[in-house]
């Protein structure tokens, strides 16, 4: 199956959040430090509350489903609120600021020992928790080898956040799409990287599988698992969940280790990881259902 | 109808091999591209390829090689740079 209205959709959705505003922001929220920049959301979460009604649809489809009871106004508040708090910290992990955080990992012990003896893992991400977090843990504190691939839209306003902060960190995307994206990803893996992909969207084009998820059904894609079973390279899954104050609990849990993905097996092994990793992402959701964040129905075309 | 110079029938079978395409290898346009429109591979597929051309003639496509594109532009171009700097 190869998804195109989902994903097409997704990418059509206006983008909140131009670069002036983008740098606006930066320069306040290091201006005026964490706390202070905290205490400025509450009017900007009730604008964007009150003022996107797409965006407040798709987080109530969300929250009902990942409370498992109807989504209150409270609820999308507290859902709107961590986002923005979430995306202030981006600048403070961009720039380093370990300082402001109280990041505790969690299950990074095996991935510690992949790192060690320098094998490159597919670390697969989502849109559930704060991937800057995770970045900025592996870049600053671990000194992880990081590399990312990223579709265009996503790769061009990373490529904007790390030039307004930290240009230092553009050489880790990979754009997707292109031809030779994934050779230059396995050259990457080869040289011990670990490499950031998506495992809760599809890009237009790709294949993807119906996963049961919170309930629903939800297209993953396919590119993760083969990816890593063409290069045989480990799977570790990965979130960075926000739990409020300063803290962020970071999750890793080795998926597999290699991956194994004989071609005549695909067919059938292909739809059974993707189902595990949605049901691993739903145990995660389940746990903070607040931390999603993709204000896109993810499920508005799959029913 | 297709004509392909005999390297060029090689290589198609390669690719038809390596990612179980549906379209015989006789059928590949030598000059469509094989990425996206024409011929319909994904950068997944591209890599398949481009690991199979590793095995197989011991060509690296290297990472950084902003000529990939031009490469992967068509059978036939692919089909040159592999002759090109073939060890095997």
């Amino acid at each position: 199956m190869r998804s195109t209205s989902a994903a097409g959709a997704w990418r059509a959705a206006p983008e909140r959040g131009s670069p002036l505003l983008l740098r606006l922001m930066i320069g306040v929220a290091r201006r005026l430090g964490r706390g202070a920049t905290r205490a400025l959301l509450p009017p900007i979460v009730l604008y964007f509350l009150a003022c996107s009604r797409r965006a407040r649809a798709a987080s109530r489809a969300w929250l009902t489903r990942a409370l498992g009871r109807p989504a209150t106004l409270v609820d999308l508040y507290r859902h709107f609120d961590t986002f923005a708090v979430t995306l202030l910290d981006r600048v403070y992990f961009l720039a380093g600021r370990w300082d402001c955080f109280d990041v505790r990992l969690h299950g990074d012990g095996p991935l510690r020992a992949i790192v060690a003896r320098g094998a490159g893992c597919v670390l697969l991400g989502s849109h559930l928790g704060s991937f800057e977090a995770l970045r900025a843990a592996a870049v600053f504190s671990a000194h992880w080898p990081l590399a990312m691939l990223m579709d265009n839209a996503n790769a061009q306003k990373a490529a904007r956040a790390f030039a307004a902060v930290n240009p230092a960190l553009a050489g880790m995307i990979i754009e997707a799409g292109a031809p030779d994206s994934l050779i230059r990803a396995k050259a990457r893996l080869d040289a011990g990287a670990l490499l950031g992909i998506l495992g809760d969207r599809a890009r237009p084009g790709d294949r993807t599988v119906p996963c049961p998820f919170l309930g629903a059904t939800m297209p993953f894609p396919e590119a993760p698992y083969v990816i890593a079973g063409v290069l045989g390279a480990p799977v570790v899954l990965c979130c960075a969940l926000y739990r409020g104050g300063r803290r962020y609990d970071l999750h890793f849990e080795v998926f597999r280790d290699p991956l194994v993905l004989p071609r005549g097996e695909r067919a059938t092994m292909l739809p059974a990881l993707a189902r595990e990793y949605a049901a691993r992402l739903e145990h995660y959701a389940r746990s903070a259902p607040y931390n999603w964040f993709n204000f896109y129905d993810v499920w508005s075309d799959s029913r | 109808m297709t004509l392909h110079t005999p390297f060029e029938a090689e290589i198609a079978r390669l690719i038809v091999e390596s990612v179980n395409l549906e379209t015989p290898a006789g059928e590949i346009d030598p000059t469509a591209p094989l990425y996206g429109e024409g011929l319909g591979l994904d950068s997944i597929d591209m890599l398949e390829i481009s690991l199979a051309i590793g095995k197989q003639y011991g060509v690296a496509l290297r990472a950084d090689d902003e000529a990939n594109r031009q490469i992967f532009a068509s059978l036939r171009n692919l089909a040159q740079h592999v002759e090109r700097h073939r060890e095997k």
